[in-house]
């Protein structure tokens, strides 16, 4: 089952595969592709604000597509399909099954992905991915609003299946040695975050029919001009998505607890503080959804009530943090770029994670609310933490997936090129939130400090791109030619790989 | 699980930080929610792409909102097409603008000078410049508020509907993307006569020279201003060079038209 770029199967054969590796492998091959074309956007975003005036985008309307579809493309494109992608690879490795429970379920869940990816790149709406009404039902051009509409509620039906998958397997083919409590705490995560999928994802599955209804003028849910209420969007909007954000950093939690015992040559230092910090982090999860919302005009006693929710889910992230550092205290660790990573992540965290506290604790979110701290913000979260995460793994999968190794000292050096790059771009965005910038900004007031801190940040974007760029480079040349890995322990840590050798493949 | 207790301290210690916060947080937030009786009312409306603003005594701005310092003001912030966020940073005064709901703030001014307005929420095609100016001005005396206040309550002047060589019209239904704009399109005229801008649609628009709001040199050559719905102004050419111009409308600026001066 080793991808081996000198000994090429047939393609067809891994694209109508239902084995679990294929899939995974196919998941992954999609989502890194999304994720340097979402990046591609990303970077055009920086240039054109790298001076105020217009740059490189031909004219606003251009621009606002862009964000949209960079934004829809990284959450939706590559972070949960990276994470159904690594989880089709290790879950029935790690609950020693066969493979997924239904693994032509499975391939449907895949194959509705690029159906649902087309949509949102051929109609590239500019709705902003968050897609408010009433902008996205009275204003928001056609037909690109309802591929965009029609394009992610595919992308959430097949993450629904995929779900439904995990769950299932994890639960009810989990080899009957395992006790759920000796189980990975990668496996752990994917379990919460699909239990966090099916429970969220339906509110925003019915807020988009009932955008699309609306914008077809036969119902008003959130046009106020037929009595409908666009808070109540944001309400569904939210109860999905603010879950969602923990539906994409658990997968990279779980990876961490992968990586960092192993490298650290220790064993976890609390297995159940991790298993309870992921139980409290998917309950908890549901209880702040609107603090994405205290600027809409509510009460003290809402505004207050989330403020709370959002607060308390703080000490589970810190149960995490704590757990990490205390694996790697007094160890020896093995700086090998996974490792290296795994520690800019949970670095990232720690400080994204301050950054929440800034944004909740009530006034001080009238001042960095829609501006670009958000945007540093976030970024910090997703781009820092799960996304260096997910590289780091992506590494540390290599030679399972290849049986050959990637260039080491090239790894290195994309790490620390993207980690700078990453504090450079996101904690400049910060500082330029608190001078006033508001996000989604086509062009903006030429103030000195302002330009300065949008060239500071549009650098450190490039070098982010380049790194990543370096890293589709090493990958693709070391399958073809890297040297052989030793599948039982390829980073020399003296600690057992992942040994899916056992298992004959079905074919 | 010999060693949870440095887990639990630590678990505390995060916990105690977070509830310090959060009430602080609270506290302050509670003092703010309070708006003083006194305060003056401004009515804000948000509309692709500009503001409006209303004061308790009937005067109505559009794109400038002048206040006096040291006075409380409690705004009514509300939409009339899409979401919309006012925001004055230098001030910390920041909240949605959303169709069907009136949302409250208010503030007081501390400093005079001039200060940015933006929109803070994605709204559309020139999102990045709904901008107005906000001019604090010094805090008049009861008796000099009321002379000053006099000469509004001064009887109607008669108004003349102003007359110019040649007519541009912005048409009704020019704010919306695609609908035309102005007529006509393309305006001949010879150097030094006036033009009647005459505005039939219901949005405020402007004729206003320049490519776009991004050009430097928007505005430098002939710029009508805002003109509210129903408004007309006069343009005057006579310092205008002979030759072709672009013009555009600040509040809209896909809607374009060339100006040719012989």
């Amino acid at each position: 089952m080793v991808l081996e770029v000198k000994k090429p199967r047939p393609l067809w054969e891994i694209i109508f595969s239902t084995h679990h590796t294929d899939i995974g492998l196919l998941y992954i091959i999609f989502s890194v592709t999304f994720l340097m074309m979402g990046g591609a956007l990303a970077l055009a975003i920086r240039a054109e604000l790298f001076l105020p005036g217009q740059q490189i985008i031909p004219d606003p309307a251009t621009f606002h597509r862009f964000f949209t579809v960079h934004g829809t493309t990284m959450l939706f494109l590559w972070a949960i399909p990276f994470a159904a992608g690594i989880g089709n690879y290790l879950i029935p490795i790690l609950v020693r099954y066969k493979d997924m429970a239904w693994p032509k379920l499975n391939a449907v869940a895949f194959w509705m992905l690029p159906v649902g990816a087309g949509m949102v790149w051929l109609g590239f709406a500019d709705l902003g991915w968050t897609a408010y009404p009433p902008y996205s039902i009275i204003r928001a051009p056609g037909p690109a609003a309802e591929l965009w509409i029609f394009g992610l509620k595919i992308l959430g039906l097949s993450s629904i299946l995929g779900s439904i998958n995990f769950v299932v397997t994890i639960l009810r083919c989990k080899h009957p040695d395992l006790p759920i409590m000796k189980m990975s705490l990668f496996a752990w995560s994917i379990l919460a975050i699909s239990f966090m999928q099916l429970v969220a994802i339906p509110t925003f599955a019915a807020a988009l029919i009932m955008t699309y209804t609306d914008r077809l003028g036969i119902s008003g849910f959130f046009n106020p001009a037929l009595g409908g209420d666009p808070i109540a969007y944001q309400h569904l909007f939210w109860f999905t998505f603010h879950p969602e954000v923990y539906i994409f950093l658990l997968p990279g939690v779980g990876m961490l607890y992968e990586m960092i015992p192993k490298f650290s040559r220790k064993p976890i230092y609390s297995y159940q503080s991790g298993v309870i910090a992921f139980m409290l982090l998917s309950t908890i999860g549901f209880a702040s959804w609107a603090h994405h919302m205290l600027a809409v005009g509510m009460s003290f006693t809402e505004k207050t009530v989330f403020m709370v929710g959002t607060l308390a889910a703080v000490p589970a992230s810190a149960m995490h943090v704590f757990n990490w550092i205390a694996t790697m205290w007094g160890g020896r660790i093995k700086f090998a770029a996974p490792m290296l990573f795994g520690i800019g992540a949970i670095l990232l965290f720690f400080a994204s994670g301050a950054g929440g506290v800034v944004n909740t604790a009530l006034p001080l979110d009238f001042i960095t609310h829609d501006s670009y701290w958000v945007v540093g913000h976030f970024h910090l979260i997703l781009m820092g933490t799960v996304s260096l995460t997910f590289t780091g793994f992506l590494y540390y999968m290599f030679p399972l997936i290849t049986g050959r190794m990637y260039n080491e000292k090239l790894a290195k050096i994309h790490f620390a090129a993207a980690f700078t790059g990453i504090i450079v771009v996101f904690m400049t965005q910060h500082v330029l939130g608190l001078y006033g910038m508001p996000r989604r900004y086509f062009d903006y007031v030429p103030l000195d400090e302002w330009i300065a801190m949008n060239q500071i940040a549009s650098t450190g974007a490039w070098v982010v791109g380049a790194s990543y760029l370096l890293m589709i480079y090493n990958l693709i040349k070391s399958s073809a030619k890297g040297v052989f890995a030793n599948m039982k322990d390829p980073f020399n840590i003296g600690e057992i790989y992942y040994d899916y050798r056992r298992r004959e493949p079905i074919h | 699980m010999g060693h949870a207790t440095i887990e639990w301290v630590y678990v505390g210690a995060v916990s105690a930080l977070l509830i310090w916060v959060g009430s602080a947080a609270w506290d302050v937030e509670r003092v703010l929610e309070h708006v003083p009786p006194d305060a003056q009312t401004i009515k804000v409306i948000g509309q692709q792409w500009f503001w409006s603003f209303e004061h308790a005594d009937g005067t109505k701005e559009i794109n400038e909102l002048h206040v006096q310092k040291d006075t409380p003001y409690r705004f009514e912030i509300t939409s009339l097409d899409v979401n919309h966020n006012f925001n004055v940073p230098d001030f910390t005064i920041l909240m949605d603008a959303v169709p069907g709901r009136i949302n409250t703030l208010w503030s007081q001014f501390d400093q005079e000078g001039v200060y940015l307005i933006q929109c803070r929420e994605y709204c559309g095609y020139s999102h990045y410049n709904m901008k107005a100016q906000l001019f604090v001005e010094p805090k008049l005396e009861t008796a000099a508020a009321e002379t000053a206040a006099a000469p509004a309550v001064a009887p109607a002047v008669e108004e003349q509907k102003p007359t110019g060589d040649v007519t541009l019209t912005i048409l009704e239904g020019a704010a919306t993307q695609g609908n035309p704009d102005y007529d006509p399109k393309e305006l001949s005229l010879k150097q030094g006569q006036t033009i009647l801008v005459d505005n039939v649609d219901a949005m405020p628009h402007t004729v206003t020279s320049g490519e776009g709001p991004s050009d430097t040199n928007s505005g430098k050559l002939f710029d009508t201003s805002i003109i509210n719905g129903g408004e007309s102004a006069i343009l005057e050419t006579a310092d205008v060079e002979t030759g072709t111009y672009n013009y555009y409308c600040t509040v809209h600026p896909y809607m374009t038209g060339t100006l040719k001066v012989e």
